[in-house]
């Protein structure tokens, strides 16, 4: 069959939208298909922030996700903070396959073990490059390490990712500070051929107003920093934050784990504005956090040096008409607010230290000179990433600049040339059409609950769980699978018009040929299993997938030593809730006689499917659908029946018992109800097969008899 | 376009049954169109016979093939010539009775069986129904009524109808068959032009049909000039 | 008995059959019907009336075959398959034997387009029936007369006891399969076999050498058709257009000698023609007569009966033996007068 039309040039939006572009629809089927191992490699592949990025990504992908129209988008973070976690040992076992020896190839010098940094270590020492990467703090990580409190993101995760980094054979030097400790030239003549800075932004950017000095007024990043040290801050009751950027809410959540009673966040905008996360501004409201919008700091009054009460004025516009930061204030609107502590959370900056001694240029307002594009500096050889370039971003936005840098290294140490790298997204798949969303069948996303407020503010534990893997596999299962549907062979199309008029979404047409515009189609697979003229195929799990599994599964046992009588169980995939479950019927069939093939939606299933096992020496094929009402797909239940009916057809008109074929639905879920139903079929057939022994043993006997 | 059904399958048996070596063709045409031979349904009946040979300790090969349609040499000598070099004993011809003919016309020593029973011309008046709506009488006078075909869809094929077993819109023979005069007569009386209807139709000459013995149609412009001079009658 | 038809009688009792044939006008006009049967009466032992021949609409053979009975002779009603369905057929099987007719020849009639020839219009345009063939129709009849059933299933009381005969082309294309048709319709239920014009006797007789051989000789009478030829046309026209006819080159040399000897005299060439068409007749009846499994001729004197007497006198067929009324039968020309 040609593929060639099957061709996309546009991708699923979730991967589009992801900095990284990681092939969330690939994941997410692999999860379904129990193939965890396959989906860790591809999110480590794309990340190796994976980690964290399962606990803190701000998930773009999930954004971008076109299930949102329908009720929620998939969880897809969630979902790859369940691969790890799931698949903690092979992580380890697949760090030390990547293992690349290190070369005779140039050195590579990277300051700072933030993300970015770590990320291009990591892609540069898969390739052979020897990597050291010099660190000023004891633990690396940079932001991950040192200031996101640990109710969001434990330290076991970016352990994880950053052992799994340096497993791979990158040198990290700590408590070595670049332009105190050495300097940049100094590494160049140690015989690193290049240097790359992701210092990131490391240092908070605090007020100008009257009284900011006292006692008591605190800034963000040494704030958070002292939180996740053996001796955290000691705060009075109320808290004050100045600031409405996730900083400013880790600030304050993390004042009320502390034990201040009254937290407040003042910041300039609106709650429309706000640019912290909408869902970090909720949960910071759940723990009884307020937040006092449109208001700037005027004053700080203090008692005997000490902070007492903010003064605080009214901020009328944040952004002038070009859309930069330019507040305007109503100096005589103003309030004040009791305060023990007032933590400034305004903005991070660059700490440009390391530059000292180096011949890298500054920009005015002492930034660093860096030319986005090749992300080269001033000085041959010097290259930059992550935010002391870009500016403030998300974990997953430096994992991406650190890709970029290790490409723009590798171009430089293999040609001396800078290479420019645009920011080109693909093109990504159409929005879900309204037509389309009123088809699908709605299904309750899984909403997990985080940890309750009023526990959760006594300690930095954790507050969100992962997905259990039935939760997992239940979230995965309403994946759009954007991209993978139908397409048809012109080639071979007849343009009889099947396809349209049995499509559930109502997705083809017939444009000389058959067409399934891509953004309508759901890859429920029912028109490729009806098409009469095998002209249409899918990209996710092909219509010859189902043959091929089938012929994997009876080859790879050897059906003369099964169990009798023989039965090819065709299964909903979808109604598994556990993957080992699975191996383990694999693993039985011998004993059982019953070889399982596990399909995405048995609705799939084409008469031939059906009558293929008994032409490989089957007894029986036991389908296995899901509960009823339960499928994905609309009138699929439906078909399968008519399909059912059809191959029991075949055998009839061929002279065999038309009871071979049993067709079952989920009662619960697959390990519930599917043992019982095997057992079931398998003592009707082995009736069935005795039967039949016996009457040709009669009629054997009748002929001697004569 | 031409509308089949597949043959039961003990009868489809039944031919090839004394058979080694046989291939089973579908057309990707009107078969494949009316579910009745396409590549799908080869694949079905294939399955099928091979698990009934199975079942009966016999080896049989079958072969399974489509092409674009039966009833053009092109598309149908390369599938001869696989059948003659391959060794293979029988066809079953999952295309329409034209296909069988022309694929026989082309195996001297091969038989070739239909694998379906070949119906009418008709159309897919909904999902999965096909009803017949020309005879190929081969001088329509649609344009006489309305549209509708007397020859095709009148039981008795009578052009001054209805007869007078039309009830309720249904034919004498069966519920289940619309009359056609009562389709054509509503049609006309809702064009406003039932007064056509009034006018004698008189006996038509069915030498353009069947009973004018197999025809032929020549597009002169399409043939070769060799061909043509040929041609005498 | 079968039908107890004079036909069916003297071939029971070793007779060599001779059976004629006679048209029906092609307007409802019985008295030139009556005045056929009137100029043939004696010179054969049945006679058969066409139906609707070459496609073209005559009176009618069942009505035709009642005339001729007044007149005293037998008929051998034709039924072709052309012009009715199994319904009509049977209805007409069951009118003709309730009528007395005792002999009828299943055939599948000539294509309607034949009617249109020389200045007839004919329906060219008709459709045509063939609902059932011709060998079916056998079968049919004979389910009517010795199952008692129509072919539908129904039963019958009353069966008609009528004598089946058929037709048969013994050098039709393709040659070697005439034979198994041949026996298909004895199997089906042939009692008397009349076959196309015989004017190749050597190929006529091998072909009968392979019914012999398979016994079918025995099965069913074959009775070897003898078209009586006018004038070097309708030879010329027989061999070259009619299907399953070969008229030998000898035959045409003398026939267009006959035509030469009278030089520019057309109407003596017409006669000499004649005449030789007669005696080319009567020879080619002695020299069947001579071919094993032969039982009888069966002469067509298209739209040319009266010539039928000379042509019979002639080949020594003369007088018709007769039936008594114990069944016993021998020559007589005061019953049984010819011309």
């Amino acid at each position: 069959m040609s593929q060639q039309n099957g061709e996309s040039t546009v991708i699923a939006p979730c991967t589009v939208g992801c900095p990284v572009h990681t092939d969330n629809r690939q994941l997410v089927d692999y999860i379904i298909h129990g193939e965890y191992e396959k989906a860790l490699r591809l999110l480590l592949d794309a990340n190796p922030f994976s980690s964290v990025c399962g606990r803190i990504c701000h998930h773009p992908c999930e954004q971008n996700c076109r299930r949102s129209k329908v009720e929620a988008p998939i969880g897809l973070r969630r979902l790859k903070r369940f691969v790890i976690e799931a698949t903690k040992e092979h992580r380890l076992a697949y760090s030390k396959a990547r293992q690349v020896p290190p070369g005779e190839m140039e050195r590579v010098a990277i300051v700072g073990s933030g993300p970015s940094g770590m990320t291009a270590a990591r892609d540069l020492v898969s390739m052979g490059y020897p990597v050291t990467v010099f660190e000023r703090s004891e633990n690396p990580g940079g932001l991950l390490g040192n200031v996101i409190p640990r109710y969001r993101l434990p330290y076991e995760a970016v352990k994880e990712d950053i052992d799994d980094i340096l497993s791979l054979g990158v040198k990290l030097v700590t408590g070595m500070e670049i332009g105190r400790d050495i300097t940049i030239e100094n590494l160049f003549r140690e015989g690193h051929s290049a240097v790359l800075l992701a210092t990131g932004l490391s240092e908070s950017r605090t007020l100008n107003v009257p009284g900011i000095d006292s006692e008591g007024v605190m800034l963000a990043l040494p704030f958070l920093q002292t939180v996740l040290s053996p001796i955290p801050p000691v705060l009075g009751k109320r808290v004050a934050i100045l600031g409405g950027g996730n900083v400013a809410i880790d600030v304050a959540r993390s004042a009320r784990r502390l034990g201040a009673e009254k937290v407040t966040i003042i910041c300039l905008e609106s709650p429309e504005e706000i640019p912290a996360w909408k869902w970090e501004v909720e949960e910071a409201h759940d723990e009884g956090i307020s937040i006092m919008h449109s208001r700037g700091p005027r004053k700080v009054f203090t008692d005997n040096g000490h902070i007492k009460a903010l003064e605080l004025k009214r901020c009328t516009s944040v952004f002038d008409s070009d859309g930069r930061f330019n507040p305007q204030y109503d100096e005589m609107d103003t309030a004040t607010l009791l305060a023990d502590n007032a933590i400034i959370a305004i903005g991070q900056r660059g700490d440009l230290t390391s530059l000292n001694g180096s011949d890298v240029q500054t920009a005015p307002g002492g930034r660093l000179r860096c030319d986005p594009k090749t992300q080269a500096t001033s000085r041959q050889g010097v290259f930059a990433c992550g935010e002391v370039l870009t500016g403030a971003g998300s974990a997953v936005e430096a994992v991406r600049d650190g890709h970029r840098a290790a490409r723009a290294i590798v171009h430089y140490l293999e040609t001396g040339d800078l290479i420019e790298q645009p920011y080109d997204d693909p093109q990504a798949l159409g929005e879900l059409p309204d037509e389309t969303v009123e088809k699908i069948v709605k299904r309750h996303p899984l909403v997990l609950d985080l940890v309750k407020p009023e526990l959760r503010i006594k300690d930095f534990v954790e507050i969100e769980r992962g997905f259990s893997e039935a939760e997992a596999l239940n979230e995965a299962k309403r994946c759009l699978a954007c991209t993978t549907g139908a397409f048809a062979d012109e080639e071979k199309c007849a343009a009889c018009l099947t396809c349209v008029r049995i499509c559930p979404f109502g997705v083809a047409t017939i444009e000389k040929t058959a067409v399934m515009p891509q953004e309508k189609c759901q890859a429920c697979g029912l028109c490729a299993t009806q098409c009469p003229a095998a002209a249409i195929a899918l990209k996710r799990f092909g219509t010859t997938q189902m043959r091929d599994e089938l012929r994997s599964a009876m080859e790879s046992q050897n059906t003369e030593l099964m169990a009798k009588p023989l039965i090819v169980s065709y299964c909903c995939l979808f109604e598994v809730t556990s993957r080992n479950w699975v191996s383990e019927t694999t693993v039985n069939c011998l004993e059982s006689g019953i070889v399982r093939v596990m399909i995405p939606c048995v609705a799939r299933l084409g008469v031939l499917d059906i009558l293929s096992p008994f032409e490989m020496g089957a007894d029986g094929v036991v389908i296995i659908g899901c509960s009823s009402g339960d499928c994905l797909y609309p009138t699929a239940e439906q078909r399968l029946e008519n399909t059912v009916r059809e191959a029991r057809g075949v055998l009839g008109e061929i002279g065999l018992e038309e009871e071979v074929i049993d067709y079952w639905r989920t009662e619960g879920s697959a390990e519930v109800s599917w043992s019982s139903f095997w057992e079931i079929s398998r003592r009707k057939l082995k009736l069935m097969k005795d039967n039949e022994g016996e009457r040709a043993n009669d009629s054997s006997r009748a002929k001697t008899t004569v | 376009m031409i509308v089949a059904e597949r043959k039961p399958l003990s009868e489809i048996k039944q031919y090839v049954e004394k058979y080694k070596k046989i291939l089973i063709a579908g057309c990707g045409t009107c078969t494949t169109v009316c579910l009745a031979g396409g590549e799908k349904e080869v694949g079905v009946v294939a399955a099928a016979l091979r698990i009934a040979f199975l079942k009966e300790d016999r080896e049989v090969e079958i072969i399974e093939d489509c092409i674009t349609r039966q009833c053009e040499p092109e598309f149908v000598e390369p599938i001869a010539e696989k059948v003659r070099d391959g060794g293979i004993e029988a066809v079953l011809s999952l295309g329409c009775g034209v296909g069988v003919n022309f694929l026989s016309e082309r195996l001297d020593s091969v038989l070739v069986f239909p694998g379906v029973n070949t119906k009418f011309f008709g159309a897919a008046v909904e999902p999965g129904v096909w009803v017949e709506m020309c005879a190929g009488c081969g001088n329509c006078i649609l344009d006489v009524t309305g549209g509708i075909c007397p020859i095709a869809r009148c039981s008795k094929s009578i052009l001054n109808g209805p007869c007078g077993g039309s009830q309720d819109g249904k034919c004498e023979i069966s519920p289940d068959v619309d009359c056609g005069w009562h389709l054509i007569v509503s049609r006309m009386q809702k064009m406003g032009t039932l007064e056509r209807l009034s006018e004698f139709v008189p006996p038509r000459d069915w030498s353009t049909s069947r009973a004018g013995g197999p025809r032929r149609v020549i597009h002169e412009g399409m043939r070769s000039q060799n061909e043509g001079s040929e041609e005498v009658t | 008995m079968k039908s107890g038809s004079k036909l069916e009688q003297l071939i029971a009792a070793g007779h060599f059959v001779l059976t004629s044939e006679l048209g029906p006008p092609m307007d409802c006009n019985g008295e030139v019907v009556l005045e056929k049967a009137r100029l043939l009466k004696g010179c054969a032992d049945a006679f058969n009336i066409t139906d609707n021949q070459t496609g073209v609409v005559r009176l009618s053979s069942i009505a035709a075959a009642e005339l001729i009975m007044r007149e005293g002779l037998e008929p051998v009603m034709q039924m072709t398959c052309r012009d009715r369905n199994r319904l009509a057929i049977q209805s007409d099987l069951l009118g003709a034997a309730a009528l007395g007719i005792k002999n009828c020849l299943c055939i599948a009639g000539d294509h309607q387009s034949f009617g249109a020839v020389g200045r007839l219009k004919g329906h060219p345009g008709a459709k045509n029936v063939y609902d059932v063939d011709s060998i079916q129709l056998v079968a049919i009849l004979k389910g009517l007369r010795d199952d008692g059933v129509q072919q539908g299933g129904d039963p019958l009381e009353k069966r008609p006891a009528l004598y089946i005969g058929a037709a048969w082309t013994p050098l039709g294309d393709p040659v070697e399969f005439r034979p198994f048709r041949l026996k298909k319709k004895v199997d089906a239920g042939a009692d008397f076999i009349q076959t196309q014009g015989v004017y190749d006797v050597e190929l006529f007789r091998q072909q009968m050498k392979i019914a012999v051989d398979m016994g079918l000789h025995e099965r069913t009478a074959i009775l070897a058709g003898i078209i009586v030829p006018k004038n070097l046309g309708m030879l010329k026209y027989m061999n070259s257009s009619v299907a399953g006819v070969s008229v030998p080159e000898t035959l045409m040399k003398r026939m267009e000698q006959a035509r030469l000897a009278a030089g520019d005299d057309k109407k003596q060439a017409s006669k000499n023609q004649a005449e030789e068409g007669i005696r080319i007749t009567v020879e080619l009846i002695q020299k069947v007569q001579e071919i094993p499994g032969v039982r009888g001729v069966h002469i067509q004197a298209i739209e040319w009966e009266h010539k039928v007497p000379e042509i019979v006198k002639r080949a020594g067929l003369y007088p018709r033996p007769i039936i008594t009324e114990k069944g016993e039968n021998n020559a007589s020309e005061s019953e049984n007068s010819c011309g």
